[in-house]
């Protein structure tokens, strides 16, 4: 627990000294604040540019258009944007050999997938919150119609997917070897869900189809009864991934 | 187009964001000559030309151990 406790300190503390925290809040600020933007002006955009004398014209924006916009934006900008920072959560100090030292002085290896996973997660939550904040925000300003039912549930299905990414980098990098190893295999992984989630069966079964309905929860085309399975079970998956994590990590040459 | 000035100061933020993402990865280049790869034109370049994705790009998988 000590070791647990030093680790989280320590990741907390490179956060601020490699520019992640840059590069996340600038990324959530970006999405958060042009997604409803876009939609409000994305007519009018269009209404300036000529295409060879086709017009087009949109209707009105709602809210449900900036919503839109967040969450086509939050599952693939942010989703990326997490994926490139977290990859080299371990593969970094791996290579380096820096945990070699701390591994060697009694320092648990459980401790450290943990703590890394816990202020990854940490992280991801704050970040996402502030994002969403002010996407809701700017919403509010913009646009007349701002109540939506299912809101929260949506946002949470997405953030939901975020931790489970989050414990996929981990494991992949327990698994894996080298610099781009566990990103690769990551996105492998992906790929494959997101293949998968193509057939309308499998969906329920599919942690990626919180990240692809999210609208559709928030206009009513997939019930939330549908998903909460879908959430319980990503819940699970996430779980075993960690485990699985812990396990591997142990019976890692490092 | 008139709309568009409107919400500008919706607009600025954004690009400010943009702005200073550009410019810290610039000093950092600049500050820096190990690159896990590419040169230091490809990386200038990417910075400047892709927005937000391009400095993102440079810190997470370009810039070498400090």
């Amino acid at each position: 627990m000590r070791g647990f406790k030093a680790f989280v300190k320590k990741e907390l503390i490179e956060f601020t000294r490699n520019y992640k925290w840059i590069i996340l809040l600038s990324t959530f600020l970006f999405i958060g604040m042009s997604s409803p933007l876009l939609a409000k002006l994305l007519p009018n955009i269009f209404s300036i540019l000529e295409m060879g004398g086709l017009t087009i014209t949109l209707p009105e924006p709602t809210g449900m258009d900036a919503y839109s916009q967040f969450f086509k934006n939050m599952s693939q900008m942010g989703i990326i944007v997490l994926l490139l920072v977290y990859s080299g959560i371990l593969s970094n100090e791996l290579t380096k050999g820096t945990l070699t030292i701390l591994l060697s002085k009694g320092l648990s290896r459980n401790a450290v997938i943990l703590a890394k996973y816990t202020v990854a997660l940490f992280h991801w939550s704050l970040f996402f919150l502030i994002g969403t904040i002010i996407n809701h925000v700017y919403t509010i300003y913009l646009f007349e119609k701002t109540s939506f039912d299912h809101l929260f549930f949506s946002l949470f299905s997405l953030w939901l997917f975020g931790a489970f990414v989050l414990a996929l980098i981990l494991f992949s990098g327990t698994v894996t070897t080298g610099n781009y190893g566990g990103l690769l295999l990551t996105v492998v992984l992906l790929v494959i869900g997101l293949i998968a989630n193509s057939f309308s069966a499998l969906q329920k079964y599919n942690p990626v189809s919180l990240a692809t309905d999210n609208l559709e929860i928030l206009t009513g085309e997939v019930l939330v009864s549908e998903r909460i399975g879908t959430v319980g079970l990503t819940v699970l998956l996430t779980t075993t991934i960690l485990v699985f994590a812990l396990y591997f990590f142990k019976e890692k040459k490092v | 187009m008139e709309e568009l000035i409107e919400y500008l100061p919706l607009i600025i933020p954004i690009l400010m964001i943009e702005l200073i993402l550009a410019a810290v990865a610039l000093i950092h280049l600049v500050r820096h000559d190990q690159y896990r790869f590419g040169n230091r034109l490809m990386w200038i370049l990417i910075i400047l030309l892709v927005q937000i994705i391009g400095p993102i790009l440079y810190f997470s998988i370009g810039k070498g151990d400090d």
